[in-house]
Formats: C-alpha cells, structure tokens, sequence
C-alpha cells in the first residue's frame, strides 16, 4: 500500500486529501504498471490524468490556505513547489494529448509523481505539522 | 570546501532515504573506485556560485529496490518509469543540498536531471566522491564542480 500512517500530519481535512491523492495514485500505478495493452489501460489513465488536474489545484489551495490560517513561515517556499508541480501535470496534459509515444510518457509522469508525491507529504508537508506542534496551533489533532 | 560538500551530500542522502524509503542505516565513505556491471548514471547540474554537476549513480539492484519500496509493487527491469523515479529522487537529494548550502551563504540552482553516461575525464577545481551503502543497496555520487569566477 503506498500510503503509511507515518505520513498523517494531525489535520483532518489535509488528511483526508492527502489518502485520497494516494489512492488515486495507487490505483494509477497498478494500471500503469499492469501487463495489459495499452487499449486496455488508455481509460483509467485518461481519468486519472484529469482528476489529478482536477484534485491536485483543489488539495493544493486548501492547503495553503491552511499554512495561512496558522502563520507558517514556509508558505511561500511551499507553495512555489505546489506552482511547479502543477506546471508539471498541465505540460504533461498538453504533452500527451499531441504524442505518438503516450504509454511512454504516462511511464515517465508515473515515476516522478510517485518520488515526488511521497517526499512532498513524507518531507515538505511534515515540516507543516512540525510548525504546528511547535507552535501550538489549536486544531491540530495531534 | 571538498569536506563540506561531502558531508552535505551524504546528509542529504541520509535525510531523503530516511523520510522516503524508511532507511537510517546508511554508512558512507570516500571512494575512487566505484564500478558496477549496470547502473543508471543522473546528472543534475548545478549553476551560481559552485557551477559543475553531481553524478548520481545507482547501479540498477538498488534502483528496481528504491521504487519498489515507495510503491509497494514488483518491478523486475530498469525501465523508463524507474528511470524517472530515481531522477526524481537525485533532484529531491540536491534540492535538499542547495538549501543547506543557502545556510552557509553558497547560492546555487540546479537543472533539471538528465540520464547521462559518466565521463571521468573532465577537470574540476572541487572534486570528491561519496560511495553510500544502504540496506537496499550502494550508490555513488560524484561531486564535480567549480568555483564562479
């Protein structure tokens, strides 16, 4: 399973996206990885290459609006890397829609999300939860 | 500036496999000598005030084993997805050294990682290798840079 109880920050609603965001990656993986053809994995794959545009901007602002709400002193560095990955999957997005090799760069964008999803919550976002129990931020269910 | 650099790297080493993969028994020592049948060799470049490149090589055993891990699921080939995972995690190891070195006022950026084939006949003015050995396997990375002029 890709998601670790390890990676839980005490904050319900970052939380609960953050399992949700590893689900649909999960689910991603397995079809990406699977031994099928690509006909067979084109769907899931189109679904989930728009739900993470979709769910990615959307995770991302509440989030950040989080990091607001308590005074984090990282918020602008954070939310440079969520700026850069969403660049990332828009130029995916626009990539794959014009590639003659599309299973090709579905495998390139499977590597690097999982790395980068994995220390994003596991390093970057941990950093969040550090502040607010440092800090003593009420709300923080830890 | 080679011992600073070299302690750098090897934390930030350190750092990410213990967040990303769970891994805290790592050692590490100084090599010269570091040859494996086949490996994957990223290059991330680095431009501002130290200007060079840092080669990361993993030989393709701890590279299938690093992605395993973080996904949960078999992989039993070096591919282009690995490829890309493995770049993702040198890019991640050097962001984490730009910002020590920000602490110590040294100010750098780094390019974007390119799969490359390691050239050991370029001149650098700063230059160290670190073998690391964890649980899931060795790598090496080659530290390869020069001062702005």
């Amino acid at each position: 399973m890709l998601w670790k109880d390890q990676y839980e920050l005490g904050v319900p609603v970052i939380d609960a996206q953050h399992k949700e965001l590893f689900r649909r990656v999960e689910s991603f993986l397995q079809v990406l990885r699977s031994k099928d053809g690509w006909e067979a994995k084109v769907s899931k794959l189109n679904e989930t290459l728009e739900f993470m545009k979709r769910y990615v901007v959307e995770h991302f602002r509440d989030e950040e609006q989080y990091q607001l709400s308590i005074n984090y002193p990282g918020y602008e560095a954070h939310k440079q890397l969520h700026t850069g990955m969403v660049e990332y999957v828009l130029e995916v997005s626009k990539q794959y829609e014009q590639a003659d090799d599309k299973e090709q760069l579905m495998q390139q964008f499977g590597g690097r999300l999982l790395a980068w999803l994995i220390n994003h919550v596991a390093a970057e976002d941990q950093r969040i939860a550090d502040y607010a129990i440092k800090s003593g931020v009420n709300g923080n269910g830890r | 500036m080679v011992d600073k650099l070299y302690k750098v790297f090897v934390d930030a080493t350190h750092n990410v496999f213990n967040l990303m993969l769970n891994i805290s028994d790592i050692s590490d020592s100084p090599t010269e000598d570091f040859k494996f049948d086949e490996e994957i060799d990223i290059a991330i470049g680095i431009v501002g005030d130290l200007q060079g490149d840092v080669i990361y090589r993993f030989p393709s055993s701890t590279s299938l084993n690093m992605v395993q891990l973080m996904s949960g699921m078999q992989f039993d080939a070096v591919d282009v997805f690995v490829t890309s995972a493995i770049s993702e995690i040198a890019n991640i190891i050097s962001g984490n050294v730009l910002n020590a070195l920000s602490d110590s006022n040294v100010v750098c950026d780094i390019l974007p990682p390119v799969q490359c084939k390691f050239d050991d006949n370029k001149e650098f003015e700063i230059r160290t290798s670190c073998y690391i050995s964890t649980t899931i396997g060795d790598i090496c990375l080659e530290i390869r840079l020069n001062r702005a002029s």
